[in-house]
């Protein structure tokens, strides 16, 4: 079977499209009812004012801050954000924190199994199915994108392997161990899998690898393809949150990603004034509710998230509409020098062209009164003198060429920089720690 | 189709509402029951309404 929900997944636009508006307007009038923050914040706004798709827009966002401001309160720890009774939560969960304070997200059971549902359709349009044996490589603590992932996968009737305290050397022997064919992990951790099984005398080809999804940072094409060579498996990225879950995934054309409809009804707003739906091709912020889980009620979630829209059509004859591709996120654009900077440009030249790099971090600090930008990296332990020189001049020059900004670039000892399991932070701006 | 199968699950939905009835002093009972009934709005938010949902 190609689909996981043959039925929803193509159905015609026009009908998905009357679907998300019911659902929208069903999820508002739940919110108002058992949301603190939303009685509060829609009060002037009823369900009925929802008359045609574009009504939607009238609706004030929803962002992280206001989250953090209604948790403040009772009842402790989720506060104003609540959809039920406290009673009813099962679970307790938290985004990762990198923005500021963490949010705690309460799941109930029902919310829990309304996010497994949405997950499924992410695991099975990769190619997950029941013969996969999947080792989930992370110990998975209050954050939730591998919870999901764990019990999505069982409930495609994939068997599980939880690769939780264990190192890095540890895993790979368990893959062996264990004979298995899938995996889900960041892109960062896949690589440093890879790396990490080459310093064993081991092909990360011969691990055995079939599926590899990706999780929890943005994947430029090149790292895809990257870890696709490593592990000669197909590779499949997929998108989401701790507060909106995952709403979008890549199917087996591998051309973008496939919003989860109708969990999810995705905006995507031009930066400038969070107004208006952009065009195809163009760079927007997506705007997320999901539609059916009520432990914690959002409407209209701004996930800060930066992507370009697709066009909704798609060979594998899913007729949800598209993301192209991931940029990264509006926290992570910065000017530097007064040129518009995103990390991700680097992550996507280091990743194609320089292959003999094993590792990076850029640093930006304040210097007098200019900024100053510094990529510090790692080359792999066979290359050595004029070579490495040679990579040195070629970064600079190449990262002039893509990001319009001059860097130092200075070559630091094998193992010397930090290795990242979950998020990457390979991006530090001092001048906001400077600052603070 | 969807129809049928939309007239299946509100079939189970009232049936499961009766044995929480019949078990209000067996938590077990009654616990799975909640359990069908998570199913129960998964299921119905999967097959949803042909043009009458709002």
């Amino acid at each position: 079977m190609k689909y996981w929900n043959p039925y929803l997944e193509t159905l015609p636009r026009k009908e998905l499209d009357r679907i998300e508006f019911s659902y929208f307007k069903s999820i508002l009038s739940y919110a108002k009812a058992h949301s603190l923050l939303y009685r509060e914040k829609l009060k002037d706004i009823t369900p009925n004012d929802m008359k045609t798709f574009d009504d939607i827009k009238k609706i004030p966002l929803t962002d992280k801050e206001e989250l953090r401001r209604y948790q403040d309160i009772d009842p402790y720890p989720y506060g104003g954000i609540l959809g039920v009774d406290i009673q009813e939560v099962t679970t307790f969960r938290q985004t990762s924190g990198t923005t500021g304070k963490p949010v705690y997200v309460p799941e109930t059971y029902e919310s829990w199994q309304w996010r497994i549902e949405a997950w499924c359709h992410i695991l099975y349009m990769a190619g997950f199915r029941p013969h996969h044996r999947v080792f989930l490589p992370f110990g998975y603590n209050v954050y939730v994108a591998f919870w999901e992932a764990h019990y999505a996968s069982e409930k495609l009737g994939c068997e599980l392997i939880p690769g939780g305290a264990l190192d890095t050397k540890g895993r790979i022997h368990k893959i062996i161990e264990t004979r298995a064919n899938a995996m889900m992990n960041t892109p960062t951790y896949g690589l440093h899998i890879a790396g990490e099984a080459k310093n064993m005398d081991i092909n990360p080809k011969s691990l055995g690898i079939e599926r590899m999804l990706c999780a929890g940072e943005p994947m430029p094409e090149a790292t895809r393809k990257r870890l696709e060579d490593l592990f000669g498996c197909h590779v499949f990225d997929h998108i989401g949150g701790t507060e909106p879950c995952g709403w979008g995934g890549m199917c087996e054309e591998k051309q973008g990603l496939h919003i989860i409809e109708p969990f999810f009804l995705v905006e995507i707003l031009d930066r400038e004034t969070l107004s208006r739906d952009v065009e195809e091709g163009e760079t927007g912020v997506v705007v997320v509710t999901p539609l059916g889980r009520r432990s914690f009620p959002l409407i209209r979630f701004n996930t800060k998230d930066l992507v370009v829209k697709g066009k909704d059509s798609c060979l594998c004859g899913r007729t949800s509409k598209k993301i192209k591709e991931v940029v990264g996120r509006t926290d992570d654009l910065r000017k530097i020098r007064g040129v518009l900077f995103s990390p991700k440009t680097v992550e996507e030249l280091i990743r194609n062209e320089f292959q003999e790099i094993v590792e990076y971090e850029i640093v930006v600090e304040r210097k007098g009164m200019m900024d100053d930008i510094t990529i510090r990296t790692e080359v792999a332990p066979d290359f050595s003198g004029k070579e490495i020189d040679q990579v040195k001049v070629r970064l600079r020059e190449n990262l002039k060429v893509k990001t319009n900004l001059s860097f130092h670039v200075q070559m630091e000892p094998p193992g010397s920089l930090p290795r990242y399991t979950l998020k990457a932070k390979r991006f530090k701006d001092m001048r906001e720690i400077e600052k603070k | 189709m969807i129809e049928k199968m939309r007239k299946e699950i509100e079939t189970i939905e009232e049936s499961t509402l009766r044995l929480k009835t019949l078990a209000q002093d067996n938590p077990a009972i009654q616990k799975n029951a909640d359990a069908i009934l998570t199913f129960i709005y998964l299921l119905k938010f999967i097959t949803p309404d042909q043009g009458n949902s709002s």
